[in-house]
């Protein structure tokens, strides 16, 4: 067994050091679907460390509302990030009712991300806030009846043992553990604004979520804006994670399983962006609303 | 004993405030200083006994009758936010309302303000049914007078009005309560009750109690007169009707069900399940609004929702002896009565600066406020992430207290109406963010969208100073609400009587926890701003935002309010809008109409009251204006009273 302490560095280091990787592994998983080479699976840590250097351009319309968007978009996820166990290791903070709080962390990021889209007066950010919005509200309730499955099954309400519970593998679970993932799995796809929801990559406004709100964010912010959207991988990955991850009995081989576990899902991102186009916007609650749905299930599956 | 004499002299203080700020040339000065001398004692003494002091009553006879005045941990619950919000309303309505106006009238609006405050004072204290519904009634006819206030408009007389009916029907079950609470008891003072012998009898109590309450509290189908109401009255007076005077009826629901022996099984089901439908009533309506201080008054009935969806998961503690439900249900509902006073108080004072400063309502109009009221901006700031329930902020810990009593009553029976709590309760909070991102994005954010919003600017200190403290406040409690829950755990056990203190030993390590990592999120935002201020160079000045190169961007082509909460629109009942059908590759000029309707109020009843209206008219009759014609019908009753008096042996044998 590790020592504890050393559990939480690596756990740290982990939230601090790894995220920007998923999104080159997502991008070189796409570009060797598509037959092209594709940037450096390192490109993001290239961009972070331009940007932190390069001077950021701010509009005469804008106040501290549009500082408080990257900074607390980072902060909240990177204090969330405390709270989820990464695999079947011990998450550095945990009470009961963390998982409340987890959820609450990310509507604040969310929210701060909307208001500093608003503050530049665009329209086209103004769109962009009031999809986020709308999407990000359908997605609450599914998030919350996974819990209560979730709940409902160990009985605890903190995250480090409600995603890491023992019987979670067994028979009597496998039903609604499917059916909690492919909602949350739904619940991912959304909140990290990737195809079938939303293209990171395209390059036509009028059809963007997430990257249009942060169409006026330069140096400094928006390095912090990239670093969180990683981050927000990271920490909602291991979120679906956990609970699908066997049990080793070695700390170092629970670490390095979560590990393969994170790659293998940025890799079944790529290959899913890879395969199918973005729905069309009106589509979009339909999907989210059949997570809800699964998620509700797996929830009444636990009744029984 | 000391402590309810306190409360008295407070209550004292802002009647004598009221009649000094009443009379021709009033010294302004004065009133206020005893009004605010009123504050400080109730606050003392409602602190001073929440924090160990002892309850204390007073007793006293009423034409022979005996009567009593009492101050338990419960009374000093609602105390707290009272003087709160009604001290600091007093400072802020010296400038936003002032004495010497061509509009209005300065001087009966400080009067019934201060009888409004003095009449609910008496009303947490007051423990016999007549005392209790004379404050009421006292508190119902201030409110009426205050909304009212600029009675020269025809909207605010109609929404004072309706309020009027309302507040009536309201004490007219409420009185139907007291006689029943009367018949069992066996008089006007309210002790608690023995155990049960007639179901029935109690279940009618509390079924006259939420429904009588409810009218107050804003409960869904009776919450129609509430928006209008609030919109019309004078920001600081809606500051003190959202944040307390609905609240009055969430006491009366606790202070009398507290009476009661027991609760019967499902009526807390029944409630949470009210309150859940409430709580999303209420947040989809506040998003359809354009109207700022209707939209506040909307998200009031939310929190007033989730408020019953706690009272509902106490009452199924209590119908199942569960002494953790029992406090997580009714320690989040008192909680969450502190926390909303604080925020929506603020929220209210923010708005009421927004209407000084610009003069509409309209939040279409508006726009780019934080760059002229840059005060004003930060200090409702704190209130819009609190009213979404986001950390760190204190209404956050309230939700928290009623998600963990939700999932707590998952594992013990009660996993339907949980479960239902569970989503409405996480989609009350989604809708919440939405339709707060949306108050604060198209107020205070982007560019002016008239001339209005151009040339505002913050209002004097004395506006600024309430708000800054509320704003403290709703920091303060999110950080340091571990101090709080010994003073819960008093208030439970007077609502459901014979309970253990339970919060401050079993949520205490929770709570620190979550402060502590509370405090990691701020010294986060500390150290990336911090960052973001170190980048070299100062930054370029005076550049347009980009908007994708577009060099003509115009104020008007941002999103408007009504556009950001456009896909909710198929879901509010009453949202209508005419949309243009557009044909052709070159179609004619058209456009776009959105109007909103109170789906209950306006739809739904004012067509048939109106009707019902119509049909009484023709009773028009009897009233003949001339005196000696309704002496003969006090004659003719009087007759007919002493014929039936005389007869009744008789007839009944």
């Amino acid at each position: 067994m590790l020592p504890a302490m050393l559990q939480f560095l690596l756990h740290g280091l982990t939230v601090l050091l790894l995220p920007p990787l998923l999104p080159g592994l997502i991008a070189k998983t796409k570009a060797l679907m598509a037959g092209r080479k594709g940037p450096p699976v390192l490109q993001l840590y290239y961009d972070l460390a331009k940007l932190a250097r390069k001077r950021a351009v701010f509009s005469r319309t804008t106040t501290w509302v549009f500082l408080a968007g990257p900074v607390g978009g980072v902060a909240a996820v990177l204090v969330a990030s405390c709270l989820v166990p990464f695999g079947h290791t011990p998450a550095p903070v945990s009470f009961q009712g963390d998982v409340i709080l987890f959820a609450y962390l990310f509507g604040l990021a969310r929210f701060l991300t909307i208001l500093s889209a608003l503050d530049t007066g665009s329209s086209f950010e103004g769109m962009g806030a009031a999809r986020e919005a709308t999407f990000s509200a359908l997605a609450e309730p599914a998030l919350f009846l996974g819990f209560a499955a979730l709940a409902k099954a160990n009985a605890s309400l903190s995250l480090g043992t409600m995603l890491a519970f023992p019987g979670s593998l067994t028979a009597r679970f496998t039903g609604p553990l499917i059916l909690i993932l492919a909602g949350w799995v739904i619940v991912y796809l959304v909140e990290n604004s990737r195809i079938p929801v939303d293209d990171p990559n395209t390059h036509l406004e009028l059809t963007m979520i997430h990257e249009v709100m942060v169409l006026d964010h330069s140096g400094r912010p928006f390095a912090l804006v990239l670093y969180g959207a990683s981050l927000k991988l990271l920490v909602l990955g291991a979120l679906i994670l956990t609970p699908a991850l066997p049990r080793a009995p070695q700390a170092w081989q629970n670490w390095l399983a979560f590990y393969a576990a994170l790659a293998g899902l940025a890799v079944g991102v790529g290959l899913v962006e890879s395969s199918m186009a973005r729905f069309r916007m009106t589509k979009v609650p339909q999907f989210l609303v059949a997570g809800v749905l699964a998620t509700a299930f797996a929830f009444l599956l636990m009744l029984v | 004993m000391l402590d309810v004499a306190l409360v008295l002299a407070s209550s004292g203080c802002w009647f004598a405030g009221a009649l000094v700020s009443a009379s021709p040339r009033a010294p302004e000065r004065l009133a206020t200083g005893l009004g605010l001398l009123g504050s400080i004692l109730a606050l003392g003494a409602a602190l001073h006994l929440l924090l160990g002091g002892t309850a204390s009553g007073l007793d006293f006879r009423v034409w022979g009758l005996p009567a009593r005045l009492e101050l338990d941990a419960l009374s000093a619950a609602f105390l707290l936010p009272l003087h709160l919000v009604g001290g600091l309303g007093l400072i802020y309505g010296q400038r936003y309302w002032p004495v010497q106006l061509a509009w209005g009238s300065g001087r009966s609006l400080r009067f019934f303000y201060g009888l409004l405050v003095a009449a609910m004072t008496l009303l947490f204290l007051a423990r016999h049914g007549l005392v209790f519904l004379v404050a009421w009634e006292l508190m119902a006819v201030s409110a009426f007078f205050l909304v009212g206030s600029e009675h020269e408009k025809p909207e605010v007389r109609r929404a004072s009005w309706i309020y009027l009916a309302c507040t009536h029907t309201g004490t007219l079950l409420l009185t139907a309560m007291v006689i029943l609470l009367a018949r069992r008891s066996g008089g006007l003072l309210w002790r608690v009750l023995p155990a049960a012998t007639s179901p029935w009898l109690e279940g009618g109590i509390l079924l006259l109690a939420v429904m009588g309450f409810g009218f107050k509290a804003g409960l869904l189908p009776l919450h129609f007169w509430l928006p209008s109401a609030h919109a019309s009255a004078p920001s600081h007076v809606s500051a003190i009707l959202s944040a307390v005077m609905l609240k009055a009826g969430v006491y009366g629901i606790l202070r009398v069900s507290s009476l009661l022996p027991g609760i019967p099984r499902g009526v807390g089901g029944a409630l949470l399940a009210l309150g859940a439908l409430t709580a999303l009533y209420g947040v989809g309506n506040a998003l359809a609004q354009r109207d700022y201080k209707r939209l506040l008054a909307y998200s009031s009935i939310e929190n007033l929702g989730v408020i019953a969806m706690g009272v509902g998961l106490g009452w199924t503690g209590r119908a199942t002896h569960d002494p953790w439900l029992m406090a997580l249900g009714f320690g989040g509902a008192i909680f969450h009565v502190w926390n909303h006073a604080l925020f929506k108080s603020l929220l209210f004072y923010g708005a009421g600066a927004l209407l000084h400063a610009t003069g509409t309502r309209d939040m279409e109009a508006l726009g780019g406020l934080a760059r002229r009221m840059p005060r004003t901006a930060l200090a409702v700031f704190p209130a819009v992430l609190a009213v979404a329930a986001l950390p760190p902020f204190n209404a956050f810990l309230s939700e928290w207290f009623l998600y963990r009593g939700l999932f707590a009553s998952l594992g013990r029976g009660y996993p339907w109406s949980a479960a239902l709590g569970l989503v409405a309760l996480a989609l009350a909070g989604g809708l919440a963010a939405v339709a707060f991102a949306r108050f604060f994005g198209t107020l205070f954010l982007g560019s002016p969208r008239s001339e209005l919003a151009d040339h505002a600017h913050d209002p004097a200190g004395s506006m600024l100073l309430p708000m800054a403290v509320l704003a403290g406040l709703c920091l303060a409690v999110g950080l340091g609400a571990f101090l709080l829950l010994p003073l819960l755990d008093r208030v439970i056990a007077v609502v459901a009587p014979g309970t253990p203190a339970l919060l401050a030993a079993g949520l205490r390590v929770d709570f620190h926890l979550l402060a502590g990592v509370e405090l990691g999120l701020l010294a986060l935002v500390g150290a990336g701003l911090a960052w973001l201020r170190r980048s070299a160079e100062a930054p370029a000045a005076d550049l347009p935002t980009w908007d994708c190169g577009y060099a003509a961007a115009v104020a008007r082509a941002q999103y408007t309010g009504s556009s950001f909460a456009d896909a909710w629109a198929p879901v509010q009942p009453g949202l209508r809008a005419r949309r243009p059908r557009l044909r052709g590759l070159f179609p004619g000029g058209s456009s776009f109409r959105q109007a909103f309707r109170e789906p209950v109020g306006e739809v739904l009843l004012e067509p048939r009251v109106v009707r019902v209206a119509e049909r009484l008219l023709r009773f028009r009759r009897f009233q003949q204006g001339h005196l000696p014609i309704y002496i003969l019908y006090v004659l003719l009753t009087l007759l007919g009273a002493f014929l039936w008096m005389l007869l009744r042996g008789r007839l009944l044998g």
